[in-house]
This record gives structure tokens, C-alpha cells and sequence, in this order.
């Protein structure tokens, strides 16, 4: 019980996360750009603005684009048993999660547009109190989970 | 109990005052725009036009709402345009609140609340009914709740009995409201309205004020604003405590804790035994050092607006009577050592922890003002914090429960059923990871979300202990396991 959860989520999920920050990051790189147009057409244009504001900026959107979701899946491991469901995942902060069978109240899969693109889903695990999300599992292996799941949680079923 | 049945007409009344209430700004408004403009009489038509519509809203409410228990289930149907039947299961309500407001009272009424666990279902208000058809209702609702338990016949007569009884004092209760140490929260509020205010507040009504009160210059008046706004927020908060809690008793019956209490609108707060998620006591830093705090009871509820459904179980008791009161109400629970302690490593984590927002918050304070380093010396109180937090924090495990203590700026001790531990999290940041610690939450079902319970930087292995033990009930760690 002591190990690390060993299953990783859906390498396609890189993809979708980066698809995904590069739209979301639009409008953080939006006010950028326009700031650079209008003042180099201007002539007004700041280094020190430049500097100090939009090159972190848009090191930021580079990474969160490029960078983060690749680490972000790397760091990901889910296991589901049959005790509990255990989610290990975070980059600098580490969470490790444990949510006993017998506590879940249900079980569900969704799936975003960009989802939908790569045909991807996820799993979201509700107890009385909190709900939990294994993000980005290929299609069939969410529902597969999501299965197995409903099917554990049947087997133990105590009243909340 | 199987036909259908109508509120007391008074819900009409009630539902009229709501929708007043509701709209009390837009009346407002509507009232001073309408005023601006001299001689016109249709204002007083619109007023009265919109509270006959509200009426005639609240009759056809009223006319449409039927409830009825039939065998398991609890079946509402109501909505005067959308239409809705509610289907609450017996064994799914967690808890049945009733309350007197200000209509009912008038009408010798009460008002039915009735709340399952979280998760997409309404909770069920019944907003006018006799009080003898509330407990009417109550205990159709409990019964056959035990189906599966066994007896069913010994219960029946045992269930309503009262078998023990919890009140406060005249004293401890004008005690409770003098330490009510809700005055931060009521100042910030005030602090918010006070940008409402700003027509009121402005250069003219403070030179007005300079002039009236002479001997005020820049910082006495700043600080006199501020002196008055703790006071007026500590008079309101102590005036909330005297309200919401006079006539307090706790009541106990085989199954169930009865809480009742309030002036002007009383509330009657029933918990099952087996409805409940966790106990809390919340020591106030007022409170703490009169050894007394306040105990609350978190269950399981959908609640629209709120995170949290913390039921205040006690609003004033002494520290030193909580074991005797563990003994004769919560017989489940037990008050124990707090063994499990963080690590000396992590002493310096605790001291620095608070202080980290000042290394930020200080260099800003000072660039925007001339005083700003002042901000500097809160190092003080900010390491004083963590001293306590470091002293304070501490854990308990057993193979039924769980204690677990820990400080923000109030002192809280958490009791928890494992079987009601929903979910624990470990955390760990790379300087903890190199110390081998861990920050653990613990979270207990509370209203619709739940409660989140922390402690930080415990010993890593504590951490996962903790984990196994949910899952298994152990307290130890087995040997041949990672």
C-alpha cells in the first residue's frame, strides 16, 4: 500500500493541454501583442515595460504551452483498487489523495471539446464531500475505469 | 400521512415577506427614483401593484404546494409555472430543521427543513405547518429508519423520551457574546461597506467632523474611524451571540441530539447520532484564555450558499467540562492524547510559515507609503503565531477515530469517525520532501462540500500511517509493506 500509484494517464493528454493553453493563453498574449503594435507604431515603445512585463509574460505562455503539460503528465499516476482510489500527481507541490471505495457516492466520465478531438475523457470520483478528477484517459479506458469503479463501489456499499 | 396535504395559508403570508425581502433593494431604489419627481401618484400604484402581484404569487404557491409521506419517501409538488415534484427518500435525509421565523411566530407556526447529502438533490422546505404536524412529520420521517437494525418494537417507545439534558447560563452566555470574536470578520465587512459609503463618508462630512470634534488631525481621526467601526462591529456581533443563542438547550433522546435555541426567530436543530461527521471545538483567541471555546457538529446536508454546515452543538463551554460532556452526549467519542506531534525539524517551518505574506507585503507597504516598513515589526505576532500553531498542533489515532488539533489564528480540535473520513491528502513541497515531512488534510462531509482539516509538516511516516489506518483501521505500520 505504501507504493507510488503506477498507472499513467493518456500520453495524448500533452496534446490536449497544450492545444488547450495555447487557446486559454490567447488572452494573456492578446494585450501583449497589441501593446508591442500599438507602440512600436507609435514610437513609444518602453524597454523597461518590455522587459519587465511582456517578456516574463510570454516566457510564461511559452511554458505553460510547451513546457507544463508535458511535466503535468509525467507527474500523473492514478491506481485504482479495490480499498480505495489513489491520484499522485503535481510538479513542484506533490498531493498524494486517497478516496476509500466505500466513500464514493458516484462516478461519472465528461469530455470538453478539445477532449472530444482526441478522444479523450475523464473520470470524476464524488464523495459526500469532495469531488475528484483523473484527467485525460483515452476514451474506452475511462469508461473501463469508470466501470470498475461503480462496480467496486457497489460490492462495499455503506451508507454515507 | 399518505394524502396529499396544504401548508397553513400563512405561507402565503411568508412567502410575500420573502419576496419583499428580496427585492428590498430594488423597492428602495424604485422609491427614491419615484420621489425624485414631484407629483406623481402612479409610484404608490407600481408599490402596490407589484405587492398584490406578490400576494397573488404567494396564494397560488400556496395552493399549489402538496406534501405527503408514503411508504419510504418524502413527495412534494409545487411551482406555480414550472412545476416540480420532489421525491426525497427516507434513508437518504440527513437532518430536519425547524424553525420559528418571524411569520410563523406570529401565526404559531413553524418552518420544516428537510436536507439530504450532498450531491445534486434540493432540500425540501415546508414553510408553515403546525408544529404538532411538524413532529408529526418528523417522526414519520425517522421512522422505519431502522428497518434494518433489529428491534423495531422497543424503540418506538424509547425514541422521543428525553434522556439527558445540556443548557448554559444567563452568565456564560452574556460571557460567550462579550468574547464573540466574530468582530474581524463584521470589521472587514464594514470595511467593505464603507466603500458604499463613500457618498456619506467624504473631504466635506470629515472636515464637518474635524470642526465639530476639535483636537483631530489626520491619524487621531484614522483611528478613531477605526475605533468606531470595533465597536460598533463588536456590539453588533455581541448582540448576534445574544440573539441566536438565548434560550439554548441541547436535548438527547436515544437516536438523537435536539438542539434548540434563538430570541427572536428559534430553531430547532434535530441530529441523528448516526448522521453525524465530526465534532469541533474552536477555541476563540478571547475565549482561550477563559479555557472556554465553542463546540460544533458538522453533518452532511445540501446547502445552496454554503460551503460548510457547521451546527453550533454548544455555543459556550468550559474545556475542562468537555469530557463530561463527551460522556453523556457523544458516548461515540472520546477525548484523547494528542501523540502524534510534528517533528522538531519542523519548528522553524512553523515560525517562519506566517511570516512568508510579510517578505512580500513589507517592501510593497513601503514603496506606496512613507510608514510602510512599520509593517516589519508584525514579524512579532506573525512568529508568536507560529510558535503556538507549532505548540498547538497534534494527532490522534485509535482503530474507531480520529482527533486532530491545529491553529490559524483559533485553536480547533477535530473528532472524526475513520468510517467518516471522506478523503485524506498528503502534500509535500521539495523542501519539505528533503526533511522527509508532509502536510496532511483530512476531510470530513460538512453541508454540500466538506471540511477540510490541516495540519503541517507532520513526520512523513506519520503522514502515511495516517492513510493506511483510513483504509484498514491499523494504527501501526505493518512491516512488510513499502
Amino acid at each position: 500500500m505504501n507504493h507510488i500509484p503506477v498507472n499513467r494517464i493518456d500520453k495524448k493528454a500533452i496534446k490536449a493541454w497544450r492545444l488547450n493553453a495555447f487557446i486559454f493563453g490567447l488572452f494573456w498574449f492578446a494585450p501583449a501583442g497589441v501593446y508591442i503594435l500599438v507602440t512600436l507604431n507609435q514610437g513609444s515603445f518602453n524597454t523597461a515595460i518590455f522587459l519587465l512585463f511582456i517578456v516574463p509574460a510570454l516566457t510564461v505562455y511559452l511554458l505553460t504551452g510547451f513546457v507544463y503539460p508535458k511535466i503535468r503528465w509525467q507527474r500523473w499516476r492514478y491506481e485504482v483498487n479495490e480499498d480505495a482510489i489513489d491520484l499522485y500527481r503535481g510538479f513542484i507541490f506533490k498531493t498524494r489523495t486517497v478516496v476509500p471505495i466505500n466513500r464514493i457516492q458516484h462516478v461519472d466520465t465528461s469530455q470538453g471539446p478539445i477532449y472530444r478531438k482526441y478522444s479523450l475523457s475523464s473520470v470524476k470520483v464524488s464523495t459526500a464531500a469532495t469531488t475528484h478528477e483523473i484527467p485525460a484517459l483515452d476514451d474506452e479506458m475511462a469508461a473501463d475505469v469508470r466501470n470498475k469503479i461503480s462496480q467496486l463501489v457497489r460490492q462495499v456499499k455503506e451508507d454515507v | 400521512m399518505s394524502e396529499f396535504r396544504r401548508q397553513h395559508w400563512a405561507a402565503a403570508v411568508d412567502r410575500l415577506f420573502m419576496i419583499l425581502r428580496q427585492n428590498f433593494i430594488t423597492f428602495l431604489i424604485v422609491v427614491f427614483v419615484g420621489t425624485q419627481e414631484p407629483g406623481e401618484g402612479y409610484l404608490l400604484y407600481i408599490l402596490i401593484g407589484t405587492i398584490m402581484l406578490a400576494l397573488l404569487g404567494g396564494i397560488l404557491g400556496w395552493f399549489r404546494f402538496q406534501y405527503r409521506v408514503i411508504e419510504e419517501e418524502l413527495q412534494i409538488k409545487k411551482g406555480v409555472f414550472v412545476r416540480k415534484n420532489i421525491f426525497m427518500s427516507k434513508d437518504r435525509i440527513q437532518v430536519i430543521d425547524i424553525t420559528e421565523g418571524l411569520v410563523q411566530r406570529v401565526f404559531g407556526l413553524v418552518k420544516v427543513e428537510v436536507k439530504t447529502a450532498g450531491g445534486g438533490t434540493e432540500s425540501a422546505t415546508i414553510n408553515a405547518i403546525t408544529f404538532e404536524e411538524a413532529e408529526e412529520l418528523k417522526k414519520n420521517l425517522r421512522s422505519n429508519k431502522a428497518k434494518s437494525a433489529l428491534i423495531e418494537d422497543v424503540e418506538e417507545t424509547a425514541e422521543s423520551e428525553f434522556l439527558d439534558e445540556w443548557n448554559i447560563s444567563t452568565k456564560e452566555l452574556v460571557i460567550a457574546a462579550f468574547t464573540s470574536g466574530n468582530f474581524g470578520l463584521i470589521a472587514s465587512i464594514l470595511g467593505a461597506l464603507s466603500g458604499q459609503l463613500d457618498s456619506v463618508i467624504n473631504e466635506e462630512s470629515i472636515e464637518y467632523a474635524k470642526e465639530a470634534l476639535p483636537g483631530l488631525n489626520d491619524v487621531t481621526f484614522i483611528i478613531t474611524v477605526v475605533i468606531i467601526i470595533l465597536v460598533v462591529s463588536w456590539a453588533f456581533s455581541f448582540l448576534g451571540v445574544i440573539f441566536s443563542y438565548s434560550d439554548f438547550s441541547l436535548k438527547k433522546t436515544e437516536k438523537e441530539l435536539l438542539i434548540r435555541s434563538g430570541l427572536i426567530e428559534k430553531k430547532h436543530i434535530t441530529i441523528p447520532f448516526n448522521r453525524i461527521q465530526a465534532i469541533r471545538f474552536v477555541e476563540g483567541i478571547l475565549r482561550q484564555p477563559l479555557g472556554h471555546g465553542m463546540l460544533y457538529v458538522e453533518s452532511a446536508g445540501f446547502e445552496l450558499n454554503q460551503k460548510e454546515r457547521s451546527i453550533v452543538l454548544v455555543p459556550f463551554i468550559a474545556k475542562k467540562r468537555l469530557k463530561l460532556f463527551f460522556d453523556r452526549f457523544l458516548t461515540d467519542f472520546h477525548i484523547p492524547e494528542l501523540d502524534v506531534k510534528p517533528p522538531e525539524r519542523s519548528f522553524f517551518r512553523y515560525l517562519r510559515r506566517p511570516n512568508y505574506l510579510l517578505i512580500i507585503a513589507t517592501p510593497l507597504a513601503w514603496y506606496f507609503w512613507e510608514w510602510g516598513w512599520l509593517l516589519a515589526f508584525l514579524v512579532i505576532p506573525a512568529t508568536v503565531i507560529g510558535l503556538f500553531r507549532f505548540k498547538d498542533a497534534g494527532l490522534y489515532i485509535d482503530p474507531e477515530m480520529m482527533a486532530l488539533r491545529f491553529r490559524n489564528l483559533n485553536r480547533k480540535t477535530a473528532f472524526i469517525k475513520r468510517k467518516r473520513v471522506q478523503v485524506i491528502d498528503e502534500r509535500t513541497n521539495p523542501f519539505q520532501e528533503r526533511k522527509q515531512l508532509a502536510s496532511l488534510t483530512v476531510t470530513a462531509a460538512s453541508g454540500a462540500k466538506g471540511i477540510a482539516l490541516n495540519i503541517t509538516d507532520l513526520e512523513k511516516s506519520d503522514t502515511s500511517r495516517i492513510r493506511k489506518w483510513m483504509l484498514t483501521g491499523n494504527t501501526q505500520i505493518p512491516r512488510d509493506d513499502g
